[in-house]
């Protein structure tokens, strides 16, 4: 069970002088369960890549199968659901409600079945079930991303693709949004997120792939990622790096707080353990 | 993005780099010309015309006809209609419909007028800058006793320029939404009302808070509209005195025709 995308290549404008190569020979394949982080600079391919991975975009070249199934059968966008950059401008409905329905209702889904997966949807992302009657324009722009996000969940996917989900979002709703992916998460669905914010999104993610001018530029863990040299840290590594320099006998290779606290104190204990003894 | 409906191609050919003003007078002839043409004689010039000055622009032909392109569904209405509700000799006749001599004729040369009007149209779009096309009409507009009125040429010719801006931003944000409400398993072929509803509300949303926000950032550079200048130079140079020259001679022409 997985997405495997075999020597995908895409061009815009094909044939014409504004002619444009967006992808170029890209294989990957997207375990289900798994964290996926998609990063590289802007206009390498980023949106264009998660575009075909429901079949908004067909493969101009190589090939893309979900489950073993071509996403060529638009069966795939049951399966693999996508939301895009900016969700909260895709809300349509008169009541929040209504517009979360609209995703399974057109999968087929009826009557209490419809009703219960909205509630559960709403759960997911932590909204109060009260916002479920009120207009999607009358709430605050997190909390219409929320929406957005249940909009999607509400389907049941098995592939959750978000393009920059938490781009313009303050802390909190951030914090909430990070929490809220690494719960679908946990809960079994596989995630796959495009976004700039690598640092962020690097604790969560158990498979980084970068892009560069449309071809893979690096694919790996998390930790890999950090060894390669040109790669930006996040602020918690970059301390560990620097404790590791001035001395100290700690691991660098550290991405949560959490983590950081249990090798720092562990580290001082040994220290005092050893001035003791 | 894949959008090549009436964008502008950069390029350095004659047509590229005649002035603006030059290129708006050429259209609106061919139109006048366009409209006049009523027998496949003056079509068959005119295709002939078209196809000289895409030659001349050597940009492939592939450009103009995706700018016709999404208009098909409306020439195919055009035609249907001239075919089916002209009166004259039938050629062809069952219980319901009756297909005459003279429909089959005019609707042809009906929808072929649309069709040229719109590559030339694209003709002008895809050799000129949308801010040339603007800087272009705002001359044309200056000798109009417009300041009486309250606005400028600038501010008509500014207004004009937005909406062009706009044009292709909607058909961004458009394909954006169709894209997101597709993912949300829309089929637009099964359900068409709920596409409509789907797709409409959030672009007319998405579209009244951009003009807001171009309105607050136009206000916040001080715009005023009498006394700005263009940053585009404009004067003729031979390649459009010649065309003038052709432009007197095609409507003697006509005239004399």
């Amino acid at each position: 069970m997985s997405i495997d995308v075999r020597n995908v290549s895409f061009f815009y404008n094909r044939g014409t002088s504004l002619e444009k190569h967006a992808l170029e020979n890209v294989s990957f394949s997207i375990e289900k369960g798994e964290f996926v982080l998609i990063g590289g600079e802007v206009g390498s391919g980023k949106s264009t890549l998660i575009r075909h991975l429901n079949g908004l975009i067909k493969p101009q070249s190589g090939s893309i199968t979900v489950n073993g199934m071509d996403v060529r059968n638009k069966g795939v966008r049951s399966k693999v659901s996508l939301l895009m950059q900016y969700p909260q401008k895709q809300l349509f409905g008169k009541t929040v409600y209504e517009d979360i329905c609209f995703g399974p209702s057109n999968f087929g889904l009826k009557g209490d079945a419809l009703a219960k997966q909205v509630r559960d949807a709403l759960k997911l992302v932590g909204l109060d079930e009260g916002v479920s009657a009120l207009s999607p324009f009358s709430l605050s722009g997190g909390q219409m991303r929320l929406v957005a996000l249940a909009g999607v969940l509400a389907m049941n996917p098995e592939y959750l693709v978000m393009d920059e989900p938490t781009s313009g979002l303050d802390p909190e709703n951030r914090y909430l949004l990070l929490s809220t992916l690494s719960k679908l998460h946990s809960s079994g669905i596989s995630i796959v997120v495009v976004s700039h914010q690598i640092c962020e999104l690097l604790p969560h993610a158990e498979k980084v792939i970068i892009l560069k001018n449309g071809c893979i530029d690096f694919i790996g863990t998390p930790k890999e990622y950090l060894m390669s040299v040109s790669s930006p840290l996040p602020e918690i590594t970059s301390l560990m790096k620097d404790l590791r320099l001035e001395g100290f006998n700690v691991r660098d290779d550290i991405l949560t707080v959490d983590d950081a606290f249990l090798e720092i104190s562990n580290a001082l204990r040994s220290r005092g353990a050893k001035q003791n003894g | 993005m894949d959008s090549l409906f009436m964008s502008f191609v950069p390029g350095d050919s004659i047509i590229h780099r005649l002035d603006p003003r030059t290129k708006i007078l050429g259209l609106m002839l061919a139109s006048i010309c366009i409209f006049y043409a009523s027998s496949f004689e003056w079509i068959a010039l005119i295709a002939l015309v078209f196809v000289i000055l895409i030659l001349v622009c050597k940009l492939p032909l592939k450009h103009f006809v995706h700018s016709a392109r999404p208009m098909i569904l409306f020439f195919v209405i055009l035609f249907l209609m001239q075919l089916l509700f002209t009166e004259g000799k039938p050629i062809f006749s069952s219980k319901w419909i009756t297909i005459s001599y003279e429909g089959l004729v005019l609707g042809t040369i009906l929808t072929l007028r649309f069709i040229f009007l719109l590559l030339f149209a694209a003709l002008l779009t895809t050799t000129t800058s949308p801010s040339k096309i603007t800087a272009g009409i705002e001359k044309f507009l200056r000798p109009l006793p417009l300041k009486y009125m309250g606005i400028s040429s600038h501010d008509l010719a500014m207004m004009m320029s937005m909406s062009i801006y706009f044009v292709p931003m909607m058909y961004d944000n458009f394909r954006n939404l169709k894209d997101a409400q597709l993912s949300r398993g829309l089929n637009i072929k099964k359900d068409p009302v709920k596409a409509i509803i789907a797709l409409s509300v959030p672009l007319v949303s998405i579209s009244v808070r951009a003009a807001e926000d171009v309105a607050l950032a136009i206000e916040s550079r001080c715009y005023k509209s009498t006394g700005r200048t263009s940053v585009h130079m404009m004067g003729l140079k031979k390649n459009d005195y010649i065309c003038l020259f052709l432009y007197i001679l095609l409507i003697l022409f006509c005239i004399a025709y």
